[in-house]
C-alpha cells in the first residue's frame, strides 16, 4: 500500500438553504483516502455521507452548495474544474456505484452498449471490436459471463444488475470508486457475493474505495478504515479493527451495539409479565390447510400446512431470501392474495369465503405492519387519520374523547409523544416514527394476530432494536400472536418462539430458534447464517475466496430434505 | 446594534420572510395568480361590459362600416370615433360589443366541454383502475381507439350535416373527444395507488370500496385532476375555435372564432382591416397564456421540487 492520497477533503462544508434556514449538511470534514484503501462512511440517514460523496463528484442536488473547504483528487482541485473538465473526470477518475442498481440501468438498452457509452464519452469513437473487448473484460472482472452483455437489464437478477453497475464503474480504471449502499436492496447471500466482487476488483485496479452504508457488520467485513458521521460531523475515524474493538465516541458504541447478534446479548426486556388475556374460541387461531400459491408456471409456495393455536401469544418467524415465498405467505394470510389451492382458516372460518360482517371481524382481529413506513400513510391526511379511522370503523370508539385517549395511550406505548406526533402530516415524521405509529395503530385495535412483514428493514439500524422490542413487549401485554416475516436471522433468533426457514417455497428447517439459528443443520440455513456480515473482525465472511458461488451452494441445499428440529406447544407444522 | 443599522436588516428579513411564506404556502404562486387574473379579466370584460355598453351594436348594419379603432385611420382616411372605440367590422357591427359577447361564449364552450369530459374521464378512469379485468379492457381499448380519431374530422362532418347548432350542443360534441386522456391518466394513477401502502392499510382497516376510492385516493388525485382539467379546457377552446374559423358551429351567436371566420371571408387581410381579426386573436392568445400560466402554477403547487427559493 502506497502513501499517495487519492482524495483529500480539507475543511469541507456543505449547506442546503431551506425555508427554515440554512442546513449544515456537512461541517468542516477532514479526511484523506490513500491509494488502494477502502474507507467506509457510516452513519444514519441524514448524517451527510451521501452528500459528501456527491460533492466529490460535483453532483450535489440543488440548492445544495459547497460552503467552504477543498476537495483534492490526487492533485486536482475538483471544485475549480469547469463543467466540461468535471464531465471528463467523472467515471474516468471517480466512479460512482449507485444504491438502486434496479433503476440505474436503461431498461431499453442491452447491457453492452451501456458499458460502451462510458468509454465513448471519454475516449471518442473506438471500433466495435475494441469496445467489445473492453466490455467483455469488465464483465469478466465482475464475475459475469460474457453473454450477459447481450441481455437486457430485466433479464438479470438484482445481484447481477448490481455487478453490471460495478463493471460500468470500473471500465475506465478510476482512481476512486464511490459505492453508495451498493447492497442495501439485496439479501444477505447476494450481498456477500456483490461485496466480494467489489473488493476483488478494487484490489485488482488498486483504486481507493469509499463505501457508504449504515450496517456496521457489512463495514467490518469490507473496509480498512471507518469514518463515522453524525449530523454532518466526522465523530470518529480510524482503522476498522481499532474502531470495532475500542470505539471512543458514544455514537459509534451505539452503532456497534445496535447490531443484533445470533447468540449475543438479547436486546429485549427480559422480564415477562402479565398473563395473556384468554381467547373465547376453541378453534385454532390460524390454520393453513395445504396452502400453495402459483404465479403462472412459478410456484411461490409449495403446499404447506400448519396450525397456530394462539392460546398463549407466540412469535413465529418466517425467514428466507427474497423470492423464498415468505411475503406471499403473509399476503395469503391477510386474505389479499387468494391461495392457488388449500384453505386458510381463521378461527375455523375460511378467509376467502366470508360474509361482510365476518370479514370486518377478521380485519379487526388480524392486523399487519408492512415493510415500508413511508407509503403507509395517506399523504393527504394528518397521521391521526390512520389511527382514528380503523378504530371507529371497527366500532371500538365510544366517543371522540375516548378515541383520542386510546390514540394517546397507543402512542405512549410505543414511546411516542402523542401531542407532538398525532397532529402532523406523514412527511413531517421520520421513518422510525412512522413505523412506530403503524405498530401503535395495530395495537390500538388489539388484534389476535399481527403479521409483521419485514417491519424494520427500512428503518435505521439504531431504531430496529427498539421497534422490535416494542412489538415484543406488547405481545404479552395484549396477548397478540405474531407472525414475523424477515430476512434477518439475528433478530428472528431473539424474538421468536419458533422459526421456519423458507427456501424456494419449501420449509427447509423449522424448530425453536436456539436449534435452527443457533446450531443450523440444513445447508441452506448455514448458507444464510454464513452470509450475515458480523461486526467482528475475527469472524471472517468475505475471506477473499473467489470461487464462493451461492448458486452452487443453493443447488446443493436443494437436494437436502427438510429438517425438523423440535416442537413448541401451540404451533404445529405438518411434516412433508 | 443601533436602531439605524437594524432598520434595513429588519426590512430585508421581512422580505425574506415573505419569500419563505410564499414557498411554504404553495397556493401563493405568482404564475397561478397571473393566469387566473388574465382569465378573470376576460370574464369581467363580459360581465361588466353587458351593463356599460350598448349590446344592440352586435347586429349587422347598426354602425358605419369598417371604422378603425380610436386613434387609427383606415384606408379611406376615416379616423376612429369614440362611439366605437375598437372599430367596426365590414358588416356594420361594433367590435367592442362583439368581444363582450363573443369572448365569454368561447370560454363557456371550453369550460363546459371539459367539465363534461372530465366527469366522464373520472368515472371511467376510476372504474377501469379499480374494477379491472374485462371492464378495464373495454374502457382502455375504447379510450385508446378514440384517442387516435382526429376530433376535427368527425366534428366537421357532423356539423356540416346538421348546420346551425347551439353553444351547448357544440360543447357536448367536443366533450366526446376530451374524456380519453383524463381517463387514461386517472386509470394509471389509480392502478399505482391501489398498490400503495395506505390503500392496503385502509383495506386492513375494513374500509369499503367507496371509502377507498373517494376518501383515500381522490384527494391525492386533485393536483392531477386540476392539471388535466386546464389542459382539456385548452384543447376544447382550440377545437371550438378551429370549427368556428371554418365557418361551422353556431351561426347566429357571436364567438371569437366566428368573428375571425367572417374577417377572413370578407377579405379583411387584404383590406388591412387588422382590428377585425386582430382583436379576437389577441383575446384568444390572452386566454391561452392565462390557461398555460395556471397549468404551470398548478404544476408547481403539486410538485414542490419545481418550486424555487426566489
Amino acid at each position: 500500500m502506497t502513501d499517495k492520497p487519492v482524495l483529500t477533503l480539507r475543511d469541507l462544508s456543505i449547506e442546503f438553504p431551506t425555508p427554515q434556514g440554512v442546513v449544515q449538511a456537512v461541517k468542516s470534514l477532514n479526511l484523506t483516502i490513500h491509494k488502494g484503501r477502502r474507507v467506509g462512511f457510516i452513519g444514519e440517514s441524514g448524517s451527510g455521507k451521501t452528500t459528501t460523496a456527491l460533492a466529490v463528484m460535483k453532483m450535489l442536488a440543488e440548492p445544495g452548495r459547497v460552503a467552504g473547504g477543498t476537495i483534492d483528487l490526487s492533485g486536482t482541485d475538483v471544485l475549480a474544474l469547469d463543467e466540461e473538465k468535471m464531465r471528463m473526470t467523472r467515471l474516468s477518475r471517480i466512479a460512482y456505484i449507485p444504491q438502486g442498481a434496479m433503476n440505474s440501468l436503461n431498461p431499453v438498452m442491452r447491457v453492452e452498449p451501456q458499458l460502451w457509452d462510458g468509454v465513448i464519452a471519454h475516449e471518442g469513437h473506438l471500433d466495435r471490436g475494441e469496445l467489445k473487448r473492453r466490455s467483455d473484460a469488465a464483465l469478466t472482472s465482475v464475475g459475469l459471463p460474457i453473454h450477459s452483455g447481450r441481455l437486457y437489464p430485466h433479464e438479470l437478477s438484482g445481484g447481477m444488475k448490481q455487478r453490471v453497475c460495478i463493471a460500468l464503474g470500473i471500465i475506465l480504471n478510476p482512481e476512486l470508486i464511490i459505492a453508495d449502499e451498493p447492497t442495501s436492496a439485496l439479501d444477505v447471500v447476494t450481498q456477500r457475493q456483490v461485496m466480494q466482487t467489489l473488493k476483488a476488483i478494487q484490489a485488482q485496479i488498486g483504486s481507493g474505495l469509499i463505501l457508504i452504508g449504515h450496517d456496521m457488520g457489512l463495514m467490518a467485513q469490507s473496509v480498512d478504515e471507518l469514518a463515522v458521521l453524525k449530523d454532518g460531523e466526522l465523530v470518529e475515524h480510524g482503522t476498522v479493527s481499532q474502531i470495532i474493538s475500542a470505539p471512543k465516541h458514544p455514537y459509534t458504541q451505539d452503532l456497534i451495539s445496535s447490531v443484533p447478534l445470533v447468540g449475543g446479548d438479547s436486546f429485549l426486556n427480559a422480564e415477562r409479565n402479565a398473563p395473556a388475556p384468554q381467547r373465547d374460541s376453541p378453534e385454532p387461531l390460524l390454520r393453513f390447510d395445504a396452502v400453495s400459491k402459483n404465479y403462472g408456471a412459478v410456484t411461490a409456495l409449495h403446499p404447506m400446512s400448519f396450525t397456530l393455536q394462539g392460546d398463549t401469544p407466540q412469535i413465529i418467524s418466517v425467514v428466507g431470501q427474497s423470492g423464498s415465498g415468505k411475503s406471499t405467505m403473509g399476503s395469503i394470510m391477510l386474505g389479499f392474495n387468494p391461495p392457488s389451492s388449500g384453505r386458510v382458516l381463521f378461527e375455523g372460518q375460511d378467509v376467502q369465503h366470508m360474509t361482510a360482517a365476518q370479514s370486518l371481524e377478521f380485519r379487526k382481529n388480524v392486523q399487519a405492519v408492512f415493510q415500508d413506513p413511508y407509503s403507509c400513510f395517506n399523504p393527504f391526511y394528518r397521521v391521526s387519520h390512520a389511527l382514528r379511522y380503523p378504530y371507529k370503523r371497527f366500532g371500538l370508539a365510544q366517543s371522540d374523547a375516548q378515541t383520542n385517549q386510546a390514540m394517546a395511550e397507543a402512542c405512549a406505548a410505543v414511546g411516542l409523544d402523542p401531542d407532538l406526533v398525532l397532529p402532523r402530516y406523514p412527511h413531517q415524521l421520520s421513518g422510525g416514527q412512522r413505523q412506530r405509529l403503524i405498530v401503535a395503530r395495530a395495537l390500538m385495535l388489539s388484534p389476535k394476530l399481527l403479521i409483521a412483514d419485514e417491519p424494520v428493514s427500512m428503518v435505521d439500524a439504531s431504531l430496529r432494536a427498539s421497534i422490535l422490542s416494542n412489538i415484543y413487549d406488547l405481545k404479552d401485554k395484549y396477548g397478540i400472536s405474531i407472525l414475523y416475516i424477515t430476512h434477518d436471522l439475528a433478530t428472528a433468533y431473539h424474538v421468536s418462539d419458533y422459526v421456519m426457514v423458507l427456501f424456494k417455497g419449501h420449509v427447509v428447517e423449522a424448530g425453536p430458534p436456539r436449534q435452527v439459528i443457533g446450531d443450523p443443520q440444513h445447508p441452506y440455513t448455514r448458507l444464510l447464517i454464513d452470509s450475515i456480515p458480523w461486526p467482528d473482525m475475527d469472524r471472517s465472511w468475505g475471506d477473499g475466496r473467489q470461487d464462493w458461488d451461492p448458486a452452487v451452494e443453493e443447488a446443493q441445499a436443494a437436494k437436502v430434505g427438510a429438517m425438523y428440529r423440535g416442537d413448541v406447544s401451540g404451533f404445529e407444522l405438518a411434516r412433508s | 446594534m443601533t436602531s439605524q443599522e437594524s432598520m434595513p436588516t429588519a426590512r430585508a428579513e421581512r422580505r425574506q420572510a415573505k419569500r419563505l411564506r410564499r414557498f411554504d404556502n404553495p397556493w401563493m404562486n405568482p404564475k397561478l395568480f397571473w393566469g387566473a387574473g388574465l382569465l378573470l379579466g376576460i370574464i369581467a370584460l363580459g360581465l361588466i361590459g353587458r351593463f356599460l355598453w350598448n349590446l344592440d351594436l352586435v347586429f349587422t348594419g347598426s354602425t358605419p362600416l369598417k371604422l378603425p379603432p380610436l386613434g387609427f385611420e383606415n384606408l379611406r382616411k376615416q379616423p376612429g370615433v369614440l362611439d366605437y372605440p375598437l372599430g367596426t367590422d365590414g358588416g356594420g357591427r361594433d367590435m367592442l360589443a362583439l368581444i363582450i359577447i363573443g369572448a365569454p361564449n368561447t370560454l363557456f364552450v371550453g369550460l363546459l366541454a371539459s367539465l363534461i369530459g372530465m366527469s366522464i374521464g373520472i368515472t371511467l378512469g376510476f372504474t377501469a383502475g379499480f374494477v379491472g379485468g374485462r371492464t378495464d379492457d373495454v374502457i382502455r381499448v375504447l379510450a385508446d381507439v378514440m384517442i387516435t380519431i382526429p376530433p376535427l374530422l368527425i366534428l366537421v362532418v357532423f356539423q356540416s350535416a346538421y348546420g346551425d347548432v347551439s353553444l351547448t350542443i357544440m360543447a357536448l360534441l367536443i366533450a366526446g373527444f376530451v374524456w380519453q386522456s383524463p381517463t387514461r391518466l386517472i386509470r394509471a394513477q389509480v392502478l399505482s395507488m391501489k398498490q400503495s401502502g395506505y390503500v392496503q392499510m385502509a383495506q386492513l382497516s375494513g374500509a369499503s370500496t367507496f371509502h377507498i376510492m373517494f376518501r383515500e385516493m381522490l384527494p391525492n388525485l386533485v393536483p392531477y385532476l386540476f392539471g388535466s382539467f386546464i389542459a382539456s379546457v385548452t384543447t376544447s377552446i382550440v377545437t371550438a375555435v378551429g370549427l368556428e374559423v371554418l365557418g361551422l358551429g353556431p351561426q347566429r351567436i357571436p364567438t371569437l372564432g366566428r368573428t375571425i371566420y367572417e374577417a377572413i371571408n370578407a377579405g379583411a387581410l387584404i383590406q388591412n382591416l387588422w382590428w377585425w381579426w386582430g382583436i379576437p386573436t389577441l383575446l384568444l392568445a390572452t386566454m391561452f397564456i392565462g390557461l398555460l400560466l395556471i397549468n404551470l402554477g398548478l404544476d408547481e403547487v403539486s410538485n414542490p421540487r419545481l418550486r424555487k427559493l426566489s
